[in-house]
């Protein structure tokens, strides 16, 4: 059973994009829009830059770093468990006479064990804060010139008052072409 | 030399990719009758047992442990270049780290094999892995064995997680020049990457963590295959000098294959402004240190020997330069300690034909360092009366070209499907382009 909400027309601009050519207009770009107040925008680079980073996240370092701290306890807990444990389960002096739980040969397993868990768990979050795989991106970054040679600014959710001045900003910071910003309605629906 | 630009970056990288020639399909063809006689041998071996090996008691380790230290040693520059050179801000690692990476990963896929055409009865190769068996036993962690099927599957593991993080804002280059379903292909490889800032600062932070990580198994892996042997009573093996002896082996081996794959790769796809002189010149530099470090460690071994005044370990490093294998002690000698010695002259490392000639000696040297230490020291052990001159078949052989074979194919492979240098990386080493400078030049 469709129950009938009331739709309310709200004038929303189509996402902002910015090409640059060149880092220090980019790093400007990024700049100019924070102190008018819009941080909510997607920079793309065909490789990492610090600058960039230090623009948009002022430093802030990721959160990856605890994972990574994370998955080494883990593993260095497991792989000595399981050498441990499993050693311990069937308690036999074997030829050598080292005894049933021997520290000394099982560190070489833990260490390993703590390298391989820190290695996975960094990986996984760094496809979950990076959102990848990525799915969800707006149609506005996929430009074929982020992957070689240029630089972009996507801005997603503009109000339709705004992107004149957005575009604007993004055009006196060097940017080669500014695109999009379009007023069009977009339909909410208020449960 | 003028830097290249970005966008010369994408294409003379991409360039290689794609597009097979005759010469390209040659050289696959040599790989794959190499890698069908390998099988040939590996299946008689399958179907006969290991006795069409030239093991004779007590001699039990032969070319297949020999050529599995080989690969599992060729694999840790790929490793150093990648990880090290990483942390430590080399310039001259940008360019070859992909490849070398690559050659880390099809090196350690190489060595994987030999375990299991080593036990014999392959199908039985799972007894490795810890797992609750019927009467719950479990293996034993104590034996350096199992150390290595820790290090080495932790190694390829971590390995193949760096190289493929490395790939992924690459192949999203490869992908955004493609069509069709090579380009829906290229899209799901590099998990829909686009470069937006979020997936940078994640990515960067990660894998400046991977290079870390990665790090110590550079030293650790070698050091636990020289377990395998340093943990033995054997005459010749039971030395605490093995791991740095090991690793220092593993990174000359190493560079030395480096320059034997990349020489050639640079010259036929034109990736010369790329991968220069000035990197080979290094990787001579690295394999020059570490031929150093190894020609210390052969001379202090026979000093312990000498010098412990143990009848055994003296009888064995005499036999090893007096006794059936002389020929492969001057072998090991002459290409680990005496080839390389040329490059200490500017002139002959910057030279491509000596560069490449002298890195193939080094193949061939370190192939036999670890054929002398397993053959001498087991034919030659405590016992007089059980001395033997073990001496590999045509299978083992067979085996062991086998494996070069599926060496190369996979890196002939690579060349054509992934990018040979890591792009994002040689544009993040450039000067951007910058409105000021070109203000200024106004």
């Amino acid at each position: 059973m469709s129950v009938a909400v009331p739709v309310e027309a709200v004038a929303k601009a189509a996402p902002i994009k910015a090409v640059y050519a060149h880092m220090d207009a980019l790093i400007t770009g990024i700049e100019d829009l924070k102190k008018a107040g819009f941080r909510d925008m997607i920079v793309l680079t065909p490789f990492p830059r610090h600058e960039v980073e230090d623009a948009i996240y002022e430093g802030e370092p990721s959160p990856v770093r605890w994972f990574t701290l994370a998955g080494g306890i883990f593993g260095a807990t497991m792989a000595f468990s399981l050498t441990a444990l499993t050693s311990a389960n069937w308690p036999m002096i074997l030829p050598g006479g080292k005894p049933v739980v021997s520290v000394p040969p099982f560190i070489v397993i833990t260490f390993e064990g703590t390298i391989l868990w820190a290695c996975l768990a960094t990986f996984f979050a760094m496809c979950l804060f990076g959102r990848l795989p990525a799915s969800n991106l707006p149609k506005a970054v996929e430009d074929e010139r982020f992957s070689n040679d240029h630089f972009g600014i996507v801005l997603e959710r503009v109000g339709a008052q705004d992107a004149e001045r957005v575009k604007s900003i993004l055009s006196h910071s060097g940017a080669l072409e500014v695109s999009g910003g379009d007023a069009e309605s977009v339909e909410v629906h208020h449960a | 030399m003028s830097e290249p630009t970005y966008s010369a970056v994408n294409r003379d990288v991409l360039k290689p990719l794609f597009t097979p020639t005759a010469a390209y399909f040659g050289l696959l063809g040599l790989c794959l009758a190499g890698l069908a006689w390998g099988g040939y041998c590996w299946l008689t071996q399958l179907l006969w047992g290991l006795g069409v090996a030239g093991y004779h008691p007590p001699v039990f380790w032969g070319v297949y442990i020999t050529t599995f230290v080989f690969w599992v040693g060729i694999g840790h520059a790929g490793t150093l270049i990648s990880a090290v050179l990483f942390l430590t801000r080399s310039r001259w690692r940008t360019g070859i780290n992909r490849a070398a990476e690559a050659m880390t990963i099809f090196a350690v896929m190489t060595a994987a094999l030999f375990p299991a055409i080593h036990v014999g009865r392959a199908w039985y190769a799972y007894w490795l892995f810890p797992y609750p068996n019927q009467r719950q036993l479990w293996v034993n962690f104590k034996s350096p064995l199992m150390w290595d099927v820790f290090a080495v599957s932790t190694y390829f593991t971590v390995s193949t997680v760096f190289f493929f993080i490395g790939l992924v804002p690459d192949m999203a280059s490869v992908r955004d020049t493609t069509k069709g379903f090579t380009r829906w292909l290229y899209g799901a490889m590099c998990l829909g990457w686009r470069g937006t800032d979020r997936q940078w600062r994640h990515y960067m932070a990660a894998y400046g963590f991977f290079a870390a990580l990665a790090t110590p198994l550079v030293l650790s892996v070698h050091s636990v295959v020289s377990w395998d042997f340093a943990m033995a009573q054997t005459p010749g093996w039971h030395s605490t000098i093995f791991p740095p002896y090991f690793v220092a082996g593993a990174i000359f081996s190493g560079c030395a294959m480096v320059i034997t794959l990349m020489l050639p790769l640079a010259k036929i796809f034109n990736l010369e402004s790329y991968m220069h002189t000035w990197h080979f010149e290094h990787l001579a530099k690295l394999c020059l240190f570490t031929g150093g470090i190894l020609t210390y460690a052969y001379g202090i071994e026979y000093f312990i020997a000498w010098y412990s005044d143990n009848p055994y370990e003296w009888g064995t490093f005499v036999d090893r330069v007096n006794g059936n294998y002389w020929w492969v002690f001057a072998t090991m000698v002459f290409c680990n300690c005496i080839a390389p010695l040329p490059w200490y002259f500017k002139k002959v490392r910057t030279n491509h034909v000596w560069l490449f000639a002298i890195s193939i000696l080094i193949n061939v040297g370190m192939w036999f360092e670890r054929y002398n230490i397993i053959a001498s020291s087991l034919s030659h052990s405590f016992d007089p009366g059980a001395w033997v001159y073990y001496v590999p078949t045509y299978i083992e052989w067979g085996i062991m070209l086998g494996s070069f074979a599926w060496f190369f194919l996979w890196f002939l492979l690579f060349v054509k499907i992934m990018p040979s240098v890591a792009i994002a990386e040689l544009k993040e080493a450039m000067r951007p382009p910058l409105k000021s400078d070109e203000l200024a030049a106004k």
